[in-house]
């Protein structure tokens, strides 16, 4: 029996260990450096039904342990990313999870309905936090449509749902149990916290995007709180996100109450951080003295 | 170009490059605020190209968190052996000013070699054109181009060597050119300009170019690296006169491998430029054709 092997609702993952959304390109840039067979899964960066072009540069800049990010959500559409990059991510044996956007919950539906077409995906994703694009509606900020876009897209296609929540609001509690009770397989917590960097002297902020979304180090304990405030609260399984960057930060947010989690802005600076992290975490368990990694998953005691 | 590659729409995508686990071998003061650092890095050196980059960390911290991109100045031999890079820097930032401190035996995390590089030069006269730290990468284009020495794996096959190479390098001034010594090479025409006049031309390094550009011999290829507005003035200048011109640019970067989507430029979709799209400069570039960018 695989000890790492875990299951969130109707996704099942040969191991806990996912690269996140938008920290791993459409895979292919990383083949260099990682064996993607070993990783649990490989979420690409975020589909929207139309190309987006992005936000103008720079569109990054680092922080203390921390980076900033203002994106944009620069991607060539759902049709691009069907023709140039599905049949690649379906060819890599790991689980692929399409993250994907959209404006209202029609957009949702119907880059649902399409990407069920296509045998091989592992699950949807379902940005709903994106701190980096304007115009849409909020869904990650409001329980009823967060709600209301999880249900339609768990209409509209036979593949597991994942909410990925944002941290900028009061209670991300209220977010995931509504998430939870509109059907979602998992949510995946947490996406990053809005902030901006300033160049004081010519007077203007540093990124294109004005405001970015920050990740790294600097956020891992406040991920690592939402994750085990909602562990307490909602009966859904977790996927913890924000700041990874060793095996004990793995580690904590496993017993935190995570029962998988996601490699981000880690990757960008440690390209091979993620298989060495599948390594790690089987060494753990055994060292852990447990037959299977579920045993260790929210045993944090207060 | 021989170095197999991730996808045929991603040139710099290299698919061979590695990560590693390196340390420096030496340091030593180029110019004022300059320097150069040799690392210890068989695998990259054995396959690293002119025009090529790599990422650079300092291991076992979060502060500073990110690598940085530097480009090759030269690979180094040990016993016959490509042993490891040379490359420069100017001290700007967190990482760059904990390097200048750094001392032999320091460790170092590296991955690459990355990005597509400067092609190799098939023409009689070739110009480099290089502002500041941007003369980095033309070390190793230099001797690449008169036949002295062989890059990548396989070695890359150079066509013709080039009968007559010119570099223009422009620096704010005379304390700032660095590496003047190892560009004192035969059949390589060193002209400087400076911003404040001590040294060579008094004025900007683009005006050396066109004067190169004017001339009975001029380049039928010119390569540049350097801020903004000095390849955007290369850029023009080889528009007007028809002449190829490729820009290695240093968009910043987050990963330098092409999964961040930060170091994007705009490039072309038609002639005009009405059409255009961001690309990430680290997996289609460094090194644009000038006339494909919107600068």
């Amino acid at each position: 029996m695989n000890r790492l092997a875990v299951q969130l609702n109707r996704l099942q993952l040969a191991n806990p260990i996912l690269v996140a959304s938008g920290t791993f390109g459409y895979a292919r840039e990383a083949q260099a450096y990682i064996d993607f067979a070993t990783l649990g899964g490989i979420i690409p960066k975020t589909i929207t039904p139309q190309p987006r072009i992005g936000n103008p540069p720079p569109r990054t800049i680092e922080t203390s342990s921390g980076l900033l990010n203002s994106i944009g959500l620069d991607n060539d559409g759902l049709e691009q990313f069907i023709e140039k990059h599905l049949d690649y991510l379906l060819s890599l044996n790991t689980s692929i999870i399409a993250n994907i956007a959209g404006r209202n919950v029609d957009d949702f539906k119907q880059m649902a309905a399409r990407l069920n077409e296509f045998d091989g995906l592992a699950a949807l994703e379902l940005n709903i936090s994106c701190p980096n694009v304007s115009g849409g509606v909020d869904f990650g900020t409001n329980p009823k449509l967060a709600a209301e876009v999880v249900g339609s897209v768990r209409d509209a296609c036979s593949l597991p749902v994942i909410a990925k929540l944002t941290p900028n609001v009061t209670s991300v509690v209220e977010i995931a149990a509504a998430a939870a009770e509109a059907g979602a397989d998992a949510v995946s917590l947490v996406n990053t916290f809005q902030g901006m960097a300033v160049d004081w002297r010519r007077r203007k902020p540093i990124l294109g995007g004005v405001l970015g979304g920050l990740s790294g180090p600097a956020i891992k304990p406040l991920a690592l709180r939402i994750v085990w405030q909602v562990a307490q609260a909602v009966d859904i399984p977790i996927i913890g996100v924000g700041g990874i960057a060793c095996i004990d930060d793995v580690m904590q947010f496993i017993v935190a109450g995570a029962t998988a989690v996601q490699i981000g802005t880690a990757n960008f600076y440690n390209p091979g951080i993620a298989n060495q992290l599948v390594g790690e975490l089987s060494e753990i368990v055994e060292e852990q003295g447990c037959t299977h990694i579920s045993e260790l998953t929210g045993s944090l005691q207060t | 170009m021989g170095e197999p590659v991730c996808s045929p729409t991603l040139p710099g995508a290299v698919a061979s490059a590695v990560q590693h686990q390196a340390h420096v071998v030496a340091q030593t003061q180029m110019a004022r605020d300059t320097y150069c650092l040799r690392l210890h890095c068989p695998p990259i050196a054995e396959q690293i190209h002119p025009g090529q980059f790599f990422m650079v960390r300092l291991p076992g911290t979060d502060n500073p968190l990110l690598g940085r991109p530097f480009a090759l100045y030269d690979v180094y031999e040990e016993d016959g052996q490509k042993a490891g890079i040379d490359f420069g820097y100017v001290t700007v930032g967190k990482l760059t000013s904990a390097m200048a401190e750094w001392k032999p035996g320091q460790a170092v995390e590296l991955w690459g070699p990355l990005g597509n590089g400067f092609p190799l030069p098939d023409v009689e006269h070739l110009a480099l054109v290089a502002g500041g730290i941007g003369q980095t990468p033309f070390l190793a284009v230099a001797r690449e181009a008169l036949g002295q020495k062989q890059y990548g794996n396989p070695p890359r096959q150079l066509p013709k060597p080039a009968k007559q190479l010119t570099m223009c390098y422009g620096a704010r001034s005379a304390e700032y050119l660095a590496g003047l010594d190892d560009f004192q090479m035969d059949g390589l025409d060193l002209k400087i300009s400076t911003d404040d006049g001590s040294q060579g031309h008094h004025g900007f390094v683009t005006e050396l170019l066109a004067e190169s550009l004017e001339s009975n011999s001029a380049p039928e290829a010119v390569y540049c690296c350097g801020p903004e507005p000095m390849m955007k003035a290369a850029q023009q200048l080889c528009a007007e006169k028809r002449v190829p011109c490729w820009l290695s640019l240093e968009t910043p970067m987050a990963c330098g491998f092409g999964i961040c989507f930060s170091c994007v430029t705009r490039v072309k979709l038609d002639e005009s430029g009405d059409n255009w799209d961001y690309r990430r400069t680290c997996v289609e570039g460094p090194v644009f054709p000038a006339d494909q960018l919107l600068l």
